[in-house]
């Protein structure tokens, strides 16, 4: 015991503990007791439901099967889909061309400038000019595309000559009062037709018609999938398919993996990624054979993926990061300290209550510490249940066999980190512009917002441009690229696949591989990296503050 | 730290701001008992304080509190409880609360500290309404309770910034008591007014600031003697100041009447204590109705006055 009769257990720390105690208590009490507070905090709970909901509808409509390439559609309307017609060589714009159907045959014609302009017989017409006809097949149509006469329609010719006085249009006739007829289409009918010069008349006939079973639309949605999983890499290498090759540094090229499953690719050949097999892919591996470093897909290969297997995985994760990024980090991160941070010191000074705090036995550097750590632990608790609301959600609705996606947590976890350090690098800066521009220091933070926002796009679409490194959203994004790779090691498949394929994905654009590995290549050192830069930040922030308090005389 | 060395010691201390002077050249020495520093708005009381709190540095000169510079060092705070002149307060705690959470900055354990609060605010005279929301209260228990958070670690020396000020006359006598208290336990304190009447009620030994200087310092009713033998006036209300008025000009402190208003009667003396000696006297034997007597130059401006030779 002391002279104040205190326990000599009492030491400096742990008087040191009940002032952080009590300046971060009252610090969180009085942010508690201002409805500014709450009225951020709340819009930012309703973003995230507004977010979930759209997720869950989103959610819902990816893992239903979608037609990609358009080829479940029977556009000709004769019963057959697209891709059973381009299976068939038979075109989806003429209902009189289907799988089966009696395909035309020409037998003779009348040139443009052929001497004879007449001919006598009964055939399948197709041409132009003057027919006296003994019998026309009336049942004989077509849609408009097929240029079938339609002869329901033919009206009497108007006075004066075919085609210097009047004209009509192709797949019409028109009737003269001896009962011939002008023309200008396909037709069957038997008798004579004369050609005026410069035009033209072929004849032929049909060939036999058997009947080819109609295939249901639902076979050319989903038709065409990816044959690998996207879980193991080395699934990918075949010896004899593999050889090592030179692409930006010492990798494997393995031709020929993945088939065109709906051979649209097979009908034209296309070898558009030219290693001499038509309707390929070329996978290229990395040396260790177990990262994609770049997919080259021939056209029409892999065009229309089951959905609820890729796109499902691809669109949740896009959600998560989409969401951490652009939700947590650049709009959280950067609204919560403008109007909890800014005035924690500032608004004390302002309100002369800075007087009861700084009459007692502590530092103005301590004060400003314990001050900032009430704020975060409030914000931080806010981002804490945020996030695990939203893992919740997402890893109880989202794609897959297993009840709950474990695999997310680590990642909602990490978007949590992320927003809580940008929490801490702005809340101190906010709190330090507070303190030196105590009257425009609000102006100051929301250009630096904007700055931090224009920052953080720039880091999604240019992740190695050097500016954006400048900023603190950059860093804290990158955070984000490192724990989805560390997570989700398969991501950067993923994000490719949709780029190869031509697949429509926010992958790419709301993930990229993070960039600060210190040439290790390694998420971990990225996020190593991140944290570092970002925990620098926010000491170096504090501590101008701290300085600047520290010299400041109060009135 | 040695007993000897004063709780308060300014040497030759100056503060100015800008063009502004808000103390100059000031050197005092203060330890024990109660101190009234006087002066009238912007004499500098506000900065002397400020300058032993430490918000300010001196531009000239050294400040210390127990022997240690306030402005590079907190330490000494563990002994002073400060009671500034700024009015607000965080008005959604109550008044326990608020005392105890300033307690526990001096490294207090919640419980210890709340039993500290509860001490203090029932010594104030608060106890009773501890547990209701600061903005609730009046004035005068704002005032209270600042005086509570600055007792609240048992200081061995209490600054009081205008602590009567804008309070009712019965708060004014409570917060008197509570200073005249804490004066006879044996702890220094300094209060600050512009009130020469409630200094005087607390305590005799004073400061007088004026412009930024020290004027005064030393013991109040020396002071004030000085003042007596200077002319004074003292004002009468009364139904007959005429006839009253004959009766005082025969009589030796007297040298002069007025009749500045209907009904109201102006003596003027020499000697304050020697007119208000006779003055009874006088009064009863004129059989005269009087209702009010006033000093109107018994107050800090006519002593400030007095001071700087009438230039004030």
């Amino acid at each position: 015991m002391d002279a104040k009769g205190r326990a000599l257990s009492e030491t400096v720390w742990t008087r040191l503990d009940r002032k952080a105690g009590a300046i971060t208590e009252l610090t969180i009490r009085q942010l508690r007791h201002r409805l500014s507070t709450w009225v951020v905090l709340a819009v930012g709970a309703l973003v995230m439901i507004l977010l979930l909901a759209f997720y869950i509808d989103e959610i819902r409509r990816e893992s239903e099967p979608v037609d990609n390439d358009g080829d479940s559609v029977d556009w000709d309307e004769d019963g057959y889909p697209l891709g059973q017609e381009n299976k068939y060589g038979t075109s989806d714009w003429d209902g009189q061309e289907y799988p089966g159907s009696g395909y035309y045959v020409m037998t003779g014609e009348i040139d443009w400038n052929d001497d004879s302009r007449f001919h006598s017989g009964n055939h399948t017409w197709d041409g132009q000019g003057y027919l006296d006809a003994e019998w026309v097949d009336l049942d004989y149509t077509g849609n408009r595309w097929s240029g079938i006469i339609d002869w329901g329609q033919a009206n009497p010719c108007p006075e004066g000559d075919a085609f210097d006085d009047w004209w009509i249009e192709w797949g019409e006739a028109c009737t003269y009062d001896d009962g011939s007829y002008f023309v200008s289409g396909k037709f069957r009918a038997s008798g004579t037709v004369n050609i005026p010069e410069g035009y033209y008349m072929q004849w032929g006939h049909m060939t036999l018609e058997t009947y080819v079973e109609p295939e249901p639309a639902s076979m050319y949605i989903d038709e065409d999938s990816i044959l690998w999983d996207g879980e193991d890499v080395s699934e990918i290498y075949v010896e004899s398919n593999c050889q090592p090759g030179w692409y930006y540094g010492s990798v494997y090229i393995c031709n020929g993996f993945e088939v065109d499953d709906d051979g649209d690719c097979l009908v034209e050949m296309y070898d558009d990624n030219n290693n001499g097999i038509p309707c390929d892919v070329i996978w290229v591996l990395d040396a260790d054979r177990d990262e994609i470093v770049d997919i080259r897909a021939d056209y029409n290969v892999n065009e229309d993926i089951e959905e609820g297997k890729y796109q499902g995985e691809s669109s949740h994760r896009t959600f998560i990061i989409g969401t951490g990024k652009m939700a947590f980090v650049l709009m959280l991160g950067i609204f919560i300290p403008l109007f909890l941070a800014l005035g924690l010191v500032r608004d004390e000074t302002e309100n002369g209550t800075l007087h009861y705090l700084l009459s007692k036995p502590i530092h103005r550097a301590e004060f400003i510490t314990y001050r900032l750590l009430g704020y975060l632990l409030l914000a931080g608790t806010y981002i804490l249940v945020l996030v695990l609301l939203m893992a919740l959600v997402t890893s109880l609705i989202g794609p897959g066999d297993s009840l709950i996606r474990l695999s997310d947590f680590p990642v909602w976890l990490g978007i949590g980190m992320a927003t809580f350090l940008v929490l801490a690098a702005y809340g101190a800066l906010y709190n330090t512009l507070g303190l030196i521009a105590p009257k425009y220091g609000v102006y100051f933070c929301i250009i630096l917002g904007i700055w931090e926002f224009i920052m953080g796009m720039f880091t999604m679409t240019m992740p190695s441009a050097s500016v954006p490194m400048l900023s603190i959203s950059h860093w804290a994004l990158q955070f984000i690229d490192a724990i989805v790779l560390i997570a989700w090691p398969d991501t950067l498949q993923y994000s490719q696949i949709a780029s190869a394929f031509g697949i429509d994905s926010g992958l790419p654009f709301f993930w990229q591989p993070p960039v600060h590995t210190l040439g290790t290549q390694s998420p971990v050192a990225a996020m190593l990296v991140s944290v570092t830069v970002l925990l620098l930040i926010t000491f170096a922030m504090m501590g101008i503050g701290q300085s600047s308090f520290k010299n400041r005389e109060i009135m | 730290m040695s007993d000897k060395t004063p709780a308060v010691l300014i040497d030759q201390a100056s503060k100015w701001y800008g063009e502004v002077i808000g103390i100059n050249d000031v050197s005092l020495a203060i330890d024990g008992g109660v101190t009234g520093v006087l002066g009238p708005n912007g004499a500098g009381k506000s900065t002397l304080f400020k300058l032993l709190m430490g918000r300010l540095k001196p531009n000239q000169g050294s400040v210390r509190l127990f022997g240690v510079d306030p402005w590079t060092s907190t330490a000494p705070y563990r002994r002073v409880g400060y009671v500034s002149e700024s009015e607000r307060m965080y008005d959604w705690m109550t008044g326990l609360d608020f005392v105890a959470t300033l307690a526990r900055l001096h490294g207090m354990t919640r419980e210890e500290a709340t039993a500290r609060a509860e001490h203090v605010l029932d010594f104030v005279g608060l106890s009773d309404v501890r547990n209701k929301e600061l903005g609730k209260y009046s004035k005068g228990m704002r005032q209270r309770v600042k005086i509570a958070h600055a007792l609240v670690h048992d200081p061995d020396l209490i600054i009081l910034d205008e602590p009567l000020h804008g309070c009712d006359p019965i708060a004014r006598t409570s917060i008197m008591s509570v200073i005249r208290e804490l004066g006879s336990q044996g702890k220094t304190v300094i209060i600050s007014s512009h009130i020469l009447e409630e200094i005087e009620r607390i305590t005799e030994q004073i400061v007088i600031l004026h412009n930024g200087r020290l004027l005064a310092l030393g013991n109040l009713h020396a002071i004030r003697a000085l003042l007596d033998k200077h002319p004074h006036r003292i004002l009468l209300t009364c139904d007959d100041p005429r006839s009253l008025a004959s009766q005082f000009i025969s009589e030796d402190p007297v040298y002069g009447v007025r009749f500045p208003e209907e009904g109201q009667l102006e003596i003027q003396t020499n000697d304050l204590s020697a007119a208000h000696a006779i003055l009874p006297r006088v009064i009863v034997d004129s059989g005269t109705d009087v209702s009010a007597i006033e000093n109107p130059d018994d107050n800090l401006e006519s002593l400030l006055g007095y001071l700087t030779g009438g230039d004030s």
